[in-house]
């Protein structure tokens, strides 16, 4: 199970001409088995800070490794749920989740029952063989969060992986997720823009500043979330309803506002 | 059974059929040698079907060029869907290519046909070449845009699922253009018979093209229609086929549309 490390990171897009510094001295560490949510305002990085870890853009300056290993081109140890399910419209959505298995040359038995679990997971048996366009953004994401998931990656990379969804569907993911989280925990790194989500599903909250983007602070929702029992509350409005949490929120909703031009939802 | 845009085409059909009859045979406005009237149009169709007509009846004409159609577009697909698929994953296969292409590109596919029978003679293997240098072009732009028109997110996904680089072609990169490849075979096949009719009027010894060259030295329009609507028909049987290909390899394109 993996950790992933952001040491001194330093991103500047079109470093050639003239140059836009994204990220600034970035120092992050994340846990085995930790949730970490980074939220942030709109263009400041955040999602860059994910494709560093996924292997799509490489660091400017500095190191992301992952188990101790820099980063260097895109794996299937680094799960990635996209924003836009990214998913092989021309697929099945077994063969959506299967390619993955296929790719590591895992022999076709093996493969079948890693799917058949991955399916079950994610409640989408009875959808195995449809096309992604036959079904919802909500059930889109689901695959695509099974695509993940079979690859018993070192770690799990979502890039506002709701934020596609209509309301109602995007509560349903998020109870969905941390059913997920208890049955299977992974090291998690979780890009929103949403505080209430971050509150609600992360171990610990990374405010980063405008651009350039740097880690403004890092908030541990862990003590109080046991504290106040928040796990034994299975829908997430009575979570949300908690003083602890909305003191939580609050905190977080100040501290980028503070952020001049910050345009958080 | 029939559609209604299934009807509506049929009665432009009539309407067209009776026009023409009409300023043929009845009112006579337009004379026979200049135009065919029903009749005349008929008995070159029985003239052609029975006797035969420039050494050979309509179906060995017809199957002929077929022949050549089919042959000049395949090798067509064959080499221009791959080098565009390559020109679109790999900047430097571009780099390398494309200035070579802007300046053929222009030069229309007719242009070839001296050279063609220069290098070729008047057989068929020049009459295929030109076919497949119309046939060429329209395919490799199309799979080059396919490959360039390709989500981000796609391609990522399949780079982080560890997609080995054939299986990247075949099942990523390829799928993915498909549309638009397609929409280069239509063009293709197009350019195809275009090409096919304007070699074969230069210079052959059978064929549909042959067939309206014999028939404007023989001054003889009703044949010369039997030849048009003869390629018309070719034309519209193949473009069918090839759209029931698209739609049984797109199956799952043809309903993301819908």
């Amino acid at each position: 199970m993996g950790s992933i490390r952001f040491d001194h990171v330093d991103k500047v897009f079109g470093p050639n001409t003239g140059g836009i510094k994204a990220l600034e001295d970035i120092n992050l560490k994340i846990g085995e088995k930790e949730f970490v949510a980074i939220v942030g305002p709109s263009g400041c990085g955040k999602t860059t800070c994910l494709r560093m870890v996924a292997g799509f853009d490489a660091p400017s300056a500095g190191v992301v490794s992952v188990s101790g290993k820099p980063v260097t081109a895109p794996g299937p140890d680094r799960a990635v749920v996209f924003q836009q399910f990214a998913l092989f419209p021309w697929k099945t959505v077994r063969e959506n989740i299967e390619l993955g298995l296929r790719n590591k040359n895992l022999p076709a038995g093996e493969r079948a029952d890693l799917v058949a679990n991955a399916l079950k997971l994610m409640n989408l048996e009875s959808h195995a063989a449809a096309f992604p366009h036959q079904l919802s953004g909500g059930m889109q994401q689901r695959v695509a969060i099974a695509r993940a998931y079979v690859l018993d990656p070192e770690v799990l990379l979502m890039d506002e992986p709701f934020g596609a969804l209509d309301a109602q569907t995007r509560v349903v993911m998020q109870e969905e997720l941390v059913r997920l989280a208890r049955v299977n925990p992974r090291t998690v790194l979780f890009i929103t823009h949403a505080v209430e989500e971050a509150v609600y599903l992360a171990d610990r909250v990374a405010i980063m500043t405008r651009r350039p983007g740097r880690i403004k602070e890092v908030l541990d929702i862990r003590a109080i979330r046991q504290a106040e029992n928040w796990d034994k509350h299975p829908r997430i409005e009575d979570v949300m309803d908690l003083e602890s949490f909305v003191h939580l929120r609050t905190q977080i909703w100040k501290s980028l506002r503070e952020e001049k031009g910050a345009n958080v939802i | 059974m029939l559609g209604r845009r299934t009807w509506i085409g049929l009665a432009t059909v009539l309407a067209i059929v009776v026009t023409w009859f009409l300023l043929t045979t009845i009112t006579g406005m337009v004379s026979g040698g200049r135009f065919p009237s029903p009749a005349e149009f008929w008995a070159s169709f029985r003239q052609i079907t029975g006797r035969g007509y420039a050494g050979g009846d309509l179906l060995q004409h017809a199957l002929h060029s077929l022949k050549l159609v089919v042959m000049g577009f395949a090798v067509a697909i064959a080499t221009g869907v791959p080098l565009g698929l390559w020109m679109g994953w790999s900047r430097k296969v571009e780099a390398a290519i494309n200035p070579v292409f802007l300046v053929i590109r222009p030069i229309p596919p007719l242009a070839w046909i001296p050279l063609a029978i220069l290098w070729l003679g008047l057989g068929d293997a020049a009459k295929i070449m030109v076919i497949w240098f119309s046939a060429f072009v329209p395919s490799v732009i199309n799979s080059f845009t396919g490959v360039r028109t390709i989500d981000r997110p796609i391609l990522e996904a399949a780079r982080m699922l560890g997609t080995p680089r054939l299986r990247m072609v075949t099942e990523v990169i390829a799928p993915a253009a498909a549309p638009m490849i397609f929409t280069g075979l239509r063009l293709s096949l197009q350019a195809s018979w275009t090409t096919l009719v304007a070699a074969e009027l230069v210079g052959a010894l059978v064929g549909v093209g042959f067939v309206l060259n014999m028939a404007q030295q023989d001054l003889y329009p009703g044949m010369i229609l039997v030849g048009m609507v003869t390629v018309g028909v070719l034309g519209w049987g193949t473009t069918k086929l090839l759209a029931m290909a698209e739609q049984r390899a797109l199956a799952w394109n043809v309903a993301a549309r819908d």
